[in-house]
């Protein structure tokens, strides 16, 4: 078991499983969060990880700049270690970024067409 | 004729139906900040009543995260013969769930009900298909555009029902070497039928980026289809004069050919027909110049979200969602059309921000014009993601939805001053509008055989 703490809910504690995506374990613990597709590939249930270690090797969703700025997609994230993590469209402030204004670099795209990162 | 059936016996005949009294318009919470359900309002468009341009019935979904897009009905009037049909359900599906909701609107049109659910689960179980889009009916089967396989990459496919919104299975023999998925229209006695291109929904549902156009990850081609087989034959490759092709539509009147698409991002109308040899011809007619922004470091496209014909197919309208302009063209001849009106709401460029005492945050979207041709209804909201990128402050301030008067004789719009729907302003919260539709069909739900 892992503890997940919610640093934008009052450092609300819950303990969850590994095997299990956060977004089930939290909804099971009653936490109201906002999700669409269930897979990884469509940015509703996005969150930001203040502190910890996960896999999300299957989302789909994010590019290189939104995970940099510590973005995961709760409905395919497992916790690797205890996590702090920023729910809900609060923690959107970094995720939405208009295309025209802010281009992104090679290695800032989704990771099916962006340039490798430098180590 | 006289009969029994749905819809009209011809576009001439739809055209002398009585005004639209109710509109159903879909709002969504879905990407807001809002954990509320989407849901479809019912709008008083009937001048008359004592609740005119407002929200008079709210039927939520009964989940959280659907995001209600397009909609279609169960019968149009391709079933104008049978009497065995009728228009009484409207089927709303949710782009990011998968999930269908069949609403019955005829036993109470005003308070619309939902009569059952088609959840994604089961479809994408039977058919390997997730996202749906476009909706249209042909007699007996409805067909929906479903934009990504089960795990959200394209091409996607059609969802094939029955009248009893049973899944019959794939509607489609072959999607060929097609890449992407979006809209579709069909012409039946022509044996043809048209399809654009968005993108993957794991590309298009996390939001716009830019570069992934150059990546070929959104869509620059039309398919046209033998519509009988269900196979495509061929294919209009549009580059860069049709970067992400979205609406199609062909003139309703059954006997033409001539077809119009809007390439979003490249801000232009494809028009396409058949030639005196038998062959598919394609042109770009209209090319909207993009803008300079003062803060902007590449001037702004007009990104074309939606096209619509008016029912007599003299009128093509389009918005440019970035420009914030709404644009009416004559069309009688499809190879030179002439710009006849235009109206500014919204917009990058803050040539109109405020329409009727309401702040319009982001750009004119989706159309739905009355079936006489005189009332555009305009609503703001394109995608939750986009309009998060595009337009931050509609998450505070909400959509709207206003009218714009059209002159049918000879051409001009203007912005109906009595009419608009404040949906920074409702009870749960502000939400966004999207498609609308009208209880007896309107310029985009019915096709002719």
């Amino acid at each position: 078991m892992m503890t997940i703490t919610l640093t934008n809910r009052d450092n609300a504690r819950y303990k969850v499983m590994c095997r299990r995506s956060l977004l089930d374990e939290l909804l099971d613990h009653g936490v109201d969060l906002p999700y669409g597709c269930r897979y990884g590939g469509c940015i509703t249930c996005a969150a930001k990880l203040i502190e910890g270690t996960i896999d999300q090797s299957a989302q789909v969703a994010l590019n290189n700049r939104q995970i940099d700025n510590g973005y995961i997609i709760l409905c395919v994230v497992g916790a690797k270690t205890d996590c702090s993590i920023d729910i809900g469209m609060e923690s959107h402030d970094l995720l939405y970024r208009n295309p025209f204004l802010e281009p992104l670099a090679p290695q800032d795209l989704r990771a099916d067409v962006g340039a490798p990162k430098e180590a | 004729m006289e009969c029994c059936g749905p819809g009209y016996a011809s576009p001439a005949e739809a055209i002398k139906a009585p005004r639209e009294k109710i509109l159903y318009t879909i709002a969504i919470y879905t990407g807001t900040g809002i954990q509320q359900p989407d849901y479809l309002c019912t709008i008083d468009s009937d001048p008359d009543s004592a609740t005119y341009s407002e929200v008079i019935h709210r039927l939520e979904m009964p989940g959280i995260g659907d995001e209600l897009h397009h909609m279609g009905w169960n019968a149009c009037s391709s079933c104008f013969d049978d009497n065995s049909m009728s228009r009484s359900y409207l089927l709303v599906p949710g782009v990011r769930s998968s999930n269908i909701h069949i609403i019955d609107t005829a036993s109470n049109p005003r308070a619309p009900r939902l009569h059952k659910i088609i959840e994604g689960v089961e479809i994408k179980a039977k058919t390997g298909l997730s996202a749906p889009h476009t909706i249209h009916c042909l007699r007996s089967e409805i067909i929906i555009s479903m934009l990504g396989d089960s795990r959200g990459e394209a091409p996607g496919g059609y969802l094939h029902l029955d009248k009893e919104f049973n899944i019959l299975g794939r509607w489609e023999n072959s999607m060929g070497d097609i890449p992407f998925g979006y809209d579709f229209w069909y012409q039946p006695r022509h044996n043809v039928m048209a399809s654009s291109e968005w993108a993957a929904p794991n590309t298009f549902m996390p939001g716009f980026d830019l570069e992934e156009v150059g990546h070929l990850k959104y869509g620059r081609r039309i398919h046209l289809w033998d519509f009988e087989k269900r196979v495509p034959k061929q294919t209009f490759y549009l580059g860069e004069d049709g970067l992400i092709p979205l609406e199609v539509r062909f003139h309703h009147n059954p006997d033409s050919t001539h077809g119009f698409c809007g390439a979003a991002l490249s801000a232009n109308i494809i028009h396409w027909w058949k030639d005196d040899s038998d062959e598919w011809q394609w042109e770009k007619i209209i090319d909207v110049d993009n803008e300079l922004h003062p803060e902007w470091p590449i001037p702004v496209p007009g990104i074309i979200s939606v096209i619509l014909l008016s029912m007599d197919d003299k009128y093509l309208y389009f918005c440019n969602w970035l420009h914030g302009d709404i644009r009416q063209y004559d069309i009688s001849d499809p190879h030179n059309p002439k710009l006849t009106g235009q109206v500014w709401m919204g917009g990058v460029l803050n040539k109109n921000p405020k329409v009727n005492g309401v702040q319009v945050n982001g750009g004119p979207q989706m159309i739905q014009l009355s079936l006489d041709g005189k009332r555009l209804y305009v609503t703001t909201s394109l995608f939750s993601t986009w309009d998060n990128q595009f337009y931050p402050e509609i998450r505070v301030n909400g959509g709207c939805m206003l009218m714009v008067n059209c002159d049918v004789e000879n051409g001009g719009m203007q912005i109906d001053p009595n009419f608009i729907i404040d949906f920074g302003k409702e009870p749960n919260g502000p939400s966004r509008c999207h498609e609308t539709r009208y209880p007896g069909g309107d310029c985009t739900s019915d096709i002719w055989l």
